[in-house]
Order: structure tokens, then C-alpha cells, then sequence
């Protein structure tokens, strides 16, 4: 009788483990990001020429090419390309007029991709890496009907421009740059392709180089150089070179930032500008806006910074004598601003966007055809921390004298992108996520203060704290009449929705985290795992110069507390509800505990050896074979509740688990022979508990490990043999006391126990290995409370773009071998061992949605023990929680509050009906037989 | 885009004789009836030897194309957001008959199984193979809950059974009211005639014993007792 309940039971619990069709979308969340934009590489543009509707196109510093829908902001398609691994981190995208693909390029690769969905049209390798690639916007005659060519100059041992069918991807002609010049552009006017190359002098200075082609054969037209005598002293001097426009320029300026000069491309002369000084600042940066389309006018703007303010001057070309005049200048504004470039037909329009005001202007006259005051741009910043526009991209429709219509995109110095529509915010993109690189949980900070004031009268004498107690209960009281106010709500709510739904009001599941994410650009976003969709806070914490890293830590250390720690800098705590810094207020816990006392073993790595100490002794020593190299090395968790000792058998006798809060799991690779070793450790004694070895693995691939309990679990590639298989291998191992239910082994007889002395006999494992049909780059473990519930392992699956939960259950090392389960295995779940193991998509914890360039995943307890929170980060975002064991604490989803009241009220109705039915039965029973 | 991870790979494919591997996606109905619906994150994984590995995104035209393989024994895995599709093996192997072009071959492959277990044949070409492959199944990724449905409940046997029992216990007395005497009268004697009815029935003998009057009577009590269990249904 309890073998079939028990089945029964555990087959209900089997899809527990799934993703539930009201859950998804609901309890998950995910931001598809993009990384931050680059102002070069941003633009709108029609996907579909015939169609009035245009998307936001953009390569990212996370080179991630991606089209966003300026109305909602969410991802319409987007694609990770792979830089090639070089550290030359240019990359290139343009569209040409009323195309359907939009062209990247990044490494040395060219690509077209569909503009509408995302897919690949035509790619082509350059052979050196990628310095510039151009649309060619002139019609020859001779390129395809519709589609475009594209220009691409590359660097390397062979410099050489390539123009590329636009249709096809073949390479209709090659131009090789001889000399040893750096080439540096290419810049395109209606009847011919330059490539701009720089030239060193002897002096060490930087000459313009310009050599002209015809874009019809690629035959070389002319070749001159420009005397810019010793003003260039490096290529970041130079500021611009137009690329597809009527009249392409080049402009620099001397190092000190004095003079503008500007020479059009195709002619020799250069027009020399000296810059004002509107304040006692240094010009940090000067910018070029010029318009990118052939038919527009020969118009553009220089836009000049400092560190306080900023302003802006227009030129105008004039094409007949390609002389540059200034036409009027942009006004300076405290702040930083962003200028972008728009057209309609040939007209020009420059948009600026200020830390208060958006407004356009014309290129051919200064007056203002639209302006907007900016309240704020709507995103979560500092305290006191001034939002400023980093860059911007503009859609601007002008009817008459008016902007009729304006669209900005603007990247924030919070790292927001944002998109103002007549200066209204629309949506913003927390684009600074896709860089975090440490993420930590938080409680919120309001939860910690009850703790904190029950503390208080814990402590206090008892009078002092009675008064205490009814002073907080009288400010409770004034909370009376609000939560009076909300009750009937609250009734409704509790009585149509679901316990765990209106969780989130009043954070009693824990479900309410914060989670504080670092970013590389060095600063700290806060996000609550309750409302995802709003930044709590974002504040800059490290003051990082351009270019500089950090590599922070994060732990909450308190409840309430979030301390960032990096390599430079000990711990600073911040308040984890509003993001303040604590300053003296809360003790700060030594960043290193002092270790005389604290008797702890630290770990160095030496060399090519891990080295333990213990009270600044050497304890022991690992050293790998000749040849071999640590990989990684996974330790338990510090905080890894174990809440049985044993696994109960159906039998009821128990298999008692090997828990060492003091074990690691160490992976070493041998590269000659291509062979990897996993290696289970005591890390106090150094005794390795368990070892194996893999040959054939490609350790190229990534090799994830992870450790909880008393398990541990590894993943590899395989490369096959005629005999073995190819693929990829998910190894499970459990550790032991005794193979034998009911023994404790070496440790049963012993009344003492030593982690310093190794025991005489190991522990035993079982270990089973399971083929898999995509690499893991990533392992978890789900945590919970008191670690009762049973633990899932989370696996990122980079080629699916998914997370994926595996139940521990069925990776089981205890699953019969070669034979059916016997009725006591059965029981308990065990299913015969199969070596191949599928990922059920109902294990994907992200379902459809696509989680790219997951590069960890972490986990927090839950308040309540059946659920365990689930965050991972990389480029994308996303957030989850998990019941493995089914939501055995909390009333989920699929209690449904009507149905009970329904069957409640039918049992009632019921009871009404048939009463009097019996009572005359019984009646009638009594006048039969007495 | 193309992704190289070795080196070692870079002299193979400058060579104008290596190999090139065009894979597409047909129209598959009913599972797949447009493959221009694939999203487009849809890729194929070719894995080498340690350290070769090639993943092309999947084109406008359905296809993916793999330029310059190096002789080895390739895994093709396409990944997929919505569809699983069977792995295969691609061999690139010098020519039998010695010339410059490299033979490419595809077979399917079982994940779990040895290396040499191939499938179905999926073609083979001289420096150049174009084949297709079909998705096998669909991704599933959601778990409707068992909710409550009125018609399931309904079709349990149990409640079936309750039905049935409650219908006969209400219904009865009517149907007996409602015969024809003839009928009725027939019904009465078949009863008679039952081992448990009538004087000479087991019923009226047990009621017989002197103590067995009152036992009987439960006995009888507990039956009605079952008939009130069904009427509570």
C-alpha cells in the first residue's frame, strides 16, 4: 500500500522541478541587454525600406549588435559577435540609405546582417584586423540593384582597402596599401574612396596620408599628404574624418587643444579655426557631428568640452571652392552635453541634449526650432549625483519651422540608455548591467531595523527597555489608519489573488531581496528582486579613471549591509535600502580576520602549487604532476545548511553522508596529454578524499565544477575515439561515510574526531557520469534556509542561451546500473542509470526567453525553507526563484482560493439538503424493526 | 560570424582545398512549416578535435555555412531556441583518389554512443557538402498544473461509481412507483425468490435466532448506512 503512494508521491513531486506555465513570466526576470552603446556605432534606421517605422540599431562596448524598438525599448533581435579575442577593440556599423541589412565590423570580419530579424546575409574575413568599413553611397552602374557595397580598410602585415558586393559578400576589388603607414580611415565622396593613412615623421610626429581611389576598379587616382606641419603629435588629435557625405573632412587639433583645422578631403587646403576659451577650464574633448548622407548639406559641428561645461560651433562648407567658414556658435551650458546629428532630406538638424534641456536647432541658421525642459531623465542615481547626457542619437521630423516630432536616445552617465520622445522619458534600458561583474543579496535594510530596535530591548535594563517598547508601539499606532485604509484591499487581494502573489506588499517570504550588482565602469545598482523592474539605487563607488579596473567583492556581511571590498580598497559599507554610505555608524568587520586567533588554514597560490597555513605555518602543500596546471579550485560553501546527516532509506535504514564543512574540489589540467584530474580535498588536513582522471578532454572548452553537501559535480568536452563518444559529460560524485546503511565506517567506532589528522580509511564515492548534449560553462547549487529541501543543480548552457535547473534526483549517482530499480529504489525515486542525459526545456528556468552571456549565477535563501533565489548576470540579467521540492510552505499558485470556498459552500449546501433525507430514513428505520 | 579558437587551424584553412559544409534547414511541416520563423539566435556548433571549433549563425536563406574545415572528425550541433534537431558527425577526410579536394561525409550520430556508431547517411561531397537537416521535436517548456476541470472530475471511475450508486437510490423508488402492477408484481416475486429475501431467504432465517434479531437489524442498518455515505455524494 505505501509502495504505490510513495510512487505516486514522488512522481507528483517529478515536475515540481519544472517551470510552471503561471509561474513564467510572472515570478522570473530578465533584462536583455545590450551593454553600453557607442555613439559611433548607434543609429536609427528603417529596417524595411518601404516602411515608415524605424528601429534603434547598435553595437555595444560588449560588442553585442542589436536592434531595440524605440517605442517600448525591448530587443527585437540582437547578435554576440566574437572580436576574435585581439585586444584591437574597434568596431564599425553602418547602414546605407533605405537598406535592408545593416553592416558590421569587428576583428577582422565583415558581416551584413537582415536588418529586420537579425539574420546573417553574408560575411567575409579581412585578412588584418578591421580600421574602418564605409558604405559606398554612389551609384556606378555597377553594383547590384538595391544593395549597397561596402568599403572595408584593414590593417596587419597587409593594409588594403576591399570594396565588398553588398548583395553576395564577394570582394569585388582589393587595393593594397604599400609603405609601412598605419592606415587609419576611409572616407567616401560621390565620386571617390579615400583611405586615410598615417604617416610618422622622423620627428615622431603624425602626417595625414590621403590616397585616392576610384570606387569603380580600385586603381589608385592620387596620393597626397597633408602638411600639418608639427601639430599632430598623436592620432587621438584627430578628430573626425567625414566619412560619406558630400564633402568628407578631416579635422584635428594641436595637442593643447588652440587651434581647429580642417581640411576637405580631395583638396590640399586647410582652414585653421582657433578655439576661444569660454572659461578657465582646458577643452578635455572636441567632437565632430557631421551628417552622415551624400545628399544632405555640407554642414557640421564642432562640440568642445571641459570639465565644468561645454558649447559648440557650426561650420558651413562651402562645395564650390571647398572652403570652411563658421556659420554660429552653440551657446556654452554648465554640464556635459550630447549632440547628435539628424536629416531630413538635405536639411541638417543638430540636437542637444543638456542636463535640463533637449532643443534642435538647423544647421543653416541658429534659431531654435524646438526645445524641451528635462525634469530629470527618470533613472535612480546617487545622492546628489548629477545625471549628464554621455551621448545621443536623434530622429527628428520637422514640419515648417517646427520640430514636429523628436526621438533621443541618450546614453547617462548612470549608464541608463534612455529614449526621450518630445523630451518625455520613454523607457530606459539599464544598459550599466550588462558590465556587473559581482553580485551579492541583501536584506532590505526596514526589515533590519525591527530586528535591530528588538535587540535594543533584549539589552537594555527592563525599564528602560518597557519604555522602549511602548514608545515604538505608539509609532506603530500612527500607522493605524493607513493600514485600516488598506484592509478591505488587502481582503480582496488575499481573497482573488495568491498568498505568494501579494508577498511582495509586505516581504514576510523574503522574496524582497535587494541585490547589489557592481559594474566594471566602477559603480553599484542596486535592484529588488521583489520589483525588479525599477533600479532602487545607482551610485558611483569607485571613481574609476577611463581605462581603469577593478576587481570589487561584494558581501553583505549584515543584514541591511552591502560591503564592497576590492584589491585596492578594504571594505565600505553601504546602506542596502537607500544606497547611503555608512560611515562610523555600524561597526566594520575587519576585513581579515586576525588569524592567530581565528586559527584559520589560508590558502596561496604558489607558483603552480596550492599551499595551506595554519597558524602562518606551512600545513601542506598540493602540488600537480609535471605538466599539469590548477584550473579552478571550488570549495564548499560557508554557509551550506545540511539538515539530515543520513539519506533515510526505504528500508529505513540510513547511508550516512560524509559532511565536511572543510572539503574543495580541485581540477587540474595536463595540456600535452590533453587529460584532466579531479581531485576532492580535505582543505585542513590536504588528504585528498577522492581523485580521477579524464583523458581525451578539450580543455579549451570550459570545465565548471561545483561542491555542496556531500557532492560535488563537474563538467567536460570530450574528444572521441573510435570506441569512446564525443560530447560533452556532466560527472556526478556523492560522498560517503560507508557504502554500507547503517555504519558510520572508520568514524563509528571513534568517540573523537580531528580535522587535522586524516582518517585511516577514505570516505567512499560513488560517482556516475552522464553525456550531455550541450557544454555547461557554469555550475550552482540552489540554497534554502535550513537546507531540508532537496538541492537542484543549475547549469548554464551558453549554445542554448539557457539556465537550466537538473533536479538532483535524476543525476543521482545512486541510480542502478544495468539492472531495474529493485521496490525499495523505486521508492525513493531511483531510476535505472541511462548514460545519455537530455535537458527537458521544462528544466529551463529562463523557458523562452534567451539569457545570453550568463558568466555566474547566484543563489539566496528565501525566508521561507521551500524556496531558494536565483540571479544570474553576464551581459543579461535574470532573476528567478525555485522551489525544488515543491512549494510545500507557501500557498502557490495553483491553490485555488475559489475552488475551496466552492467546495465548502456545496459540502454546506449538500449537508442542508440531505439532512432531512436521513433523519426520515432513520425514522422509518426505527418503525421496521422496533 | 566564425568563430577560430585555434591557431593551429589558421595554416589549415588558408589552403584553397579545404573543405566547405553548407547545412539548411527545410521546410519541415507540420513540426516546422516556416523555417524563416527560427529566431535568430539559431546556430550550429562544429566541434573538433581539442581546441577547433566553428559556430556560424544561421542565414537569411535558412542555412548554415561553414567555410575551410581542416581534416578531423567534426560534431554538428544546431542550437536552437525552440526546436531540438538531431546531432551529426561530419568527416573531412583526404579524397580516395588522391586529389586536391577533401571529401566531406554526414552521418547522424547518438549522443551516449560510441564514436563509430553512425546513423543515417546524410551525404557526402568532394571539397564541398550541402545537406539538410530536419528538427525532431519541438521544445516543451512549460508544466500546466494538474487544475480543477469539471468533465475530468467527472470522468474519475469513483465519482462515476457515486453517481451511479446515488442515482439508484433516489431513482429506485420511482421507477418502482412507476412500473405497471404486472410488473411489479413479477419484481416482488424475484425477490421473494432471493436468497437474502422471503421466509426461507438467508435474511429471514438469521432473523430467526433470538439474539440475531437485533444483529440482523444492524446488519441492515449498516446497508441503509452506506446508501446515506452515497446520498451525502
Amino acid at each position: 500500500m505505501l509502495l504505490p503512494l510513495l510512487t505516486a508521491v514522488t512522481l507528483f513531486l517529478a515536475p515540481a522541478c519544472a517551470v510552471f506555465s503561471d509561474e513564467a513570466w510572472n515570478i522570473d526576470y530578465h533584462f536583455a541587454l545590450l551593454g553600453a552603446p557607442k555613439e559611433e556605432t548607434s543609429f536609427f534606421h528603417r529596417p524595411n525600406p518601404s516602411s515608415k517605422a524605424s528601429l534603434i540599431y547598435t553595437l555595444s562596448e560588449e560588442h553585442a549588435l542589436g536592434a531595440v524598438n524605440p517605442r517600448d525599448g525591448s530587443l527585437v533581435w540582437r547578435q554576440i559577435l566574437a572580436s576574435g579575442g585581439d585586444s584591437h577593440n574597434t568596431s564599425f556599423l553602418r547602414a546605407g540609405e533605405g537598406q535592408d541589412v545593416v553592416i558590421s565590423g569587428i576583428g577582422s570580419e565583415v558581416a551584413a546582417w537582415s536588418a529586420a530579424d537579425g539574420r546573417l546575409v553574408w560575411n567575409v574575413n579581412a585578412d588584418g584586423p578591421l580600421e574602418d568599413v564605409e558604405i559606398l553611397e554612389l551609384s556606378d552602374g555597377k553594383e547590384t540593384v538595391g544593395a549597397k557595397d561596402a568599403v572595408a580598410l584593414s590593417g596587419g602585415e597587409h593594409p588594403m582597402v576591399q570594396r565588398i558586393d553588398g548583395a553576395s559578400g564577394a570582394v569585388k576589388w582589393q587595393y593594397s596599401i604599400d609603405g609601412s603607414d598605419a592606415p587609419y580611415q576611409l572616407s567616401a565622396s560621390s565620386t571617390e574612396v579615400y583611405a586615410i593613412l598615417l604617416h610618422k615623421t622622423i620627428l615622431d610626429y603624425v602626417k595625414l596620408r590621403v590616397v585616392a581611389l576610384d570606387p569603380v576598379t580600385g586603381q589608385k587616382t592620387d596620393e597626397y599628404m597633408l602638411s600639418s606641419e608639427n601639430e599632430l603629435a598623436t592620432a587621438d588629435n584627430v578628430i573626425s574624418v567625414g566619412a560619406n557625405s558630400a564633402s568628407p573632412i578631416i579635422a584635428w587639433t594641436d595637442a593643447a587643444h588652440t587651434t581647429l583645422k580642417v581640411n576637405v578631403v580631395g583638396t590640399k587646403s586647410i582652414s585653421s579655426f582657433s578655439i576661444e576659451r569660454h572659461d578657465g577650464n582646458a577643452i578635455e574633448r572636441v567632437k565632430l557631428h557631421a551628417p552622415y548622407h551624400i545628399n544632405s548639406l555640407s554642414h557640421f559641428l564642432v562640440h568642445y568640452e571641459t570639465a565644468t561645461s561645454h558649447w559648440a560651433e557650426v561650420y558651413h562648407i562651402d562645395l564650390k571652392n571647398s572652403k570652411v567658414e563658421k556659420a554660429y556658435s552653440l551657446p556654452r551650458v554648465a554640464g556635459r552635453g550630447a549632440f547628435s546629428t539628424s536629416t531630413a532630406d538635405a536639411n541638417v538638424y543638430f540636437t542637444r541634449v543638456t542636463r535640463d534641456e533637449l532643443s534642435t536647432v538647423s544647421s543653416a541658421s541658429h534659431g531654435i526650432l524646438g526645445r524641451w525642459s528635462l525634469s530629470s531623465f527618470g533613472v535612480a542615481s546617487g545622492v546628489g549625483e548629477q545625471v549628464e547626457p554621455v551621448h545621443a542619437v536623434s530622429e527628428v521630423s520637422v514640419k515648417g519651422d517646427t520640430v514636429s516630432a523628436i526621438r533621443t536616445t541618450v546614453l547617462l552617465s548612470t549608464g541608463d540608455w534612455v529614449l526621450l520622445r518630445d523630451g518625455k522619458g520613454i523607457w530606459n534600458r539599464p544598459e550599466m548591467l550588462a558590465s556587473t561583474v559581482a553580485v551579492t543579496f541583501a536584506m532590505p535594510a526596514d526589515v533590519v531595523a525591527l530586528a535591530q530596535q528588538l535587540e535594543v530591548e533584549a539589552h537594555g535594563n527592563p525599564v528602560a527597555a518597557y519604555i522602549h517598547r511602548v514608545q515604538r508601539h505608539v509609532v506603530d499606532l500612527q500607522k493605524l489608519p493607513s493600514f485600516l485604509v488598506s484592509m478591505p484591499k488587502k481582503i480582496v487581494q488575499g481573497f482573488l489573488g495568491t498568498s505568494a502573489d501579494h508577498a511582495a506588499g509586505s516581504d514576510i517570504f523574503g522574496f524582497r531581496q535587494i541585490i547589489a550588482c557592481a559594474t566594471r565602469s566602477g559603480r553599484l545598482v542596486a535592484l529588488d528582486a521583489g520589483h525588479p523592474d525599477r533600479t532602487l539605487w545607482n551610485r558611483d563607488v569607485a571613481d574609476l579613471k577611463p581605462g581603469q579596473s577593478w576587481r570589487p567583492s561584494l558581501s553583505s556581511t549584515k543584514d541591511g549591509v552591502i560591503q564592497v571590498s576590492s584589491a585596492a580598497g578594504t571594505g565600505i559599507n553601504y546602506n542596502a535600502t537607500d544606497g547611503q554610505q555608512l560611515a562610523g555608524d555600524l561597526p566594520i568587520i575587519p576585513d581579515e580576520p586576525d588569524l592567530s586567533t581565528s586559527r584559520a588554514v589560508r590558502y596561496t597560490m604558489r607558483g603552480n602549487s596550492l599551499e595551506a597555513t595554519y597558524d602562518w605555518s606551512p600545513s601542506w602543500t598540493f602540488t600537480p604532476i609535471h605538466g599539469e596546471r590548477i584550473l579552478n579550485l571550488v570549495p564548499r560553501p560557508v554557509n551550506d545548511p545540511v539538515a539530515s546527516i543520513g539519506k533515510v532509506l526505504r528500508d529505513r535504514r540510513v547511508l550516512y553522508k560524509y559532511l565536511d564543512s572543510n572539503i574543495a574540489l580541485l581540477a587540474t589540467a595536463h595540456d600535452a596529454s590533453s587529460k584532466a584530474n579531479f581531485y576532492v580535498l580535505n582543505t585542513i588536513s590536504g588528504a585528498i578524499i577522492y581523485s580521477n582522471a579524464h583523458p581525451n578532454i578539450d580543455l579549451t572548452a570550459p570545465v565548471p565544477t561545483i561542491m555542496s553537501e556531500n557532492w560535488f559535480a563537474y563538467s567536460f568536452t570530450s574528444e572521441a575515439s573510435d570506441a569512446t563518444t564525443k560530447g560533452h559529460q556532466l560527472v556526478i560524485g556523492e560522498v560517503f561515510e560507508s557504502l554500507i546503511p547503517d555504519n558510520r565506517g572508520a568514524m563509528g567506532a571513534s568517540s573523537n574526531y580531528s580535522t587535522l589528522q586524516t582518517a585511516t580509511d577514505p570516505p567512499f564515492t560513488l560517482t556516475q557520469t552522464y553525456q550531455i548534449p550541450e557544454p555547461i560553462s557554469q555550475l550552482a547549487v540552489t540554497r534554502t534556509r535550513q537546507g531540508i529541501t532537496s538541492r537542484q543543480l543549475l547549469a548554464v548552457l551558453p549554445a542554448s542561451n539557457a539556465i537550466v535547473g537538473i533536479p538532483y534526483g535524476i543525476v543521482d549517482p545512486r541510480r542502478p546500473v544495468n539492472r531495474d530499480p529493485t521496490k525499495d529504489e523505486q521508492a525513493e525515486g531511483l531510476m535505472r542509470y541511462a548514460p545519455v542525459l537530455d535537458f527537458d526545456p521544462k528544466w529551463y528556468l529562463n523557458h523562452q526567453r534567451e539569457v545570453v552571456g550568463i558568466k555566474n549565477v547566484v543563489t539566496a535563501p528565501a525566508l521561507i525553507e521551500s524556496t531558494s533565489l536565483v540571479f544570474a548576470y553576464g551581459l543579461d540579467v535574470f532573476g528567478t526563484r525555485l522551489s525544488p521540492s515543491f512549494s510545500f510552505d507557501i500557498l502557490g499558485r495553483d491553490f485555488n482560493k475559489f475552488q475551496m470556498l466552492a467546495t465548502v459552500a456545496a459540502l454546506a449546501v449538500a449537508t442542508f439538503v440531505v439532512a432531512p433525507l436521513v433523519m426520515r430514513k432513520q425514522v422509518d428505520q426505527r418503525w421496521r424493526f422496533l | 560570424m566564425l568563430v577560430l579558437k585555434s591557431l593551429t587551424v589558421l595554416a589549415g584553412t588558408s589552403l584553397a582545398s579545404a573543405a566547405n559544409l553548407t547545412v539548411s534547414i527545410p521546410s519541415s511541416p507540420p513540426l516546422l512549416p516556416n523555417p524563416a520563423s527560427l529566431a535568430p539566435s539559431t546556430h550550429a556548433v562544429l566541434i573538433g578535435p581539442p581546441g577547433v571549433q566553428y559556430e556560424a549563425p544561421i542565414r537569411r536563406d535558412n542555412t548554415f555555412t561553414f567555410p575551410d574545415l581542416a581534416e578531423a572528425s567534426y560534431l554538428l550541433t544546431v542550437h536552437s531556441r525552440d526546436y531540438f534537431f538531431p546531432p551529426l558527425r561530419v568527416d573531412v577526410t583526404k579524397a580516395a583518389d588522391g586529389t586536391q579536394q577533401e571529401t566531406v561525409q554526414a552521418w547522424q550520430t547518438f549522443r551516449g554512443n560510441e564514436w563509430s556508431n553512425k546513423g543515417p547517411f546524410y551525404g557526402s561531397g568532394n571539397g564541398e557538402l550541402r545537406t539538410q537537416i530536419q528538427p525532431s521535436s519541438q521544445k516543451n517548456f512549460y508544466q500546466d498544473r494538474g487544475g480543477f476541470n469539471i468533465i475530468d472530475f467527472v470522468k474519475s471511475p469513483m465519482i462515476l461509481m457515486a453517481l451511479v450508486s446515488v442515482a439508484f437510490i433516489f431513482g429506485m423508488p420511482y421507477i418502482m412507483d412507476n412500473m405497471d402492477p404486472e410488473m411489479k408484481e413479477e419484481f416482488d416475486d424475484m425477490q421473494k425468490k432471493g436468497p437474502l429475501s422471503g421466509s426461507s431467504g438467508a435474511a429471514a432465517q438469521l432473523q430467526n435466532f433470538d439474539i440475531a434479531g437485533w444483529l440482523a437489524g444492524k446488519g441492515s442498518s449498516t446497508e441503509q448506512g452506506a446508501g446515506d455515505i452515497g446520498k451525502k455524494r
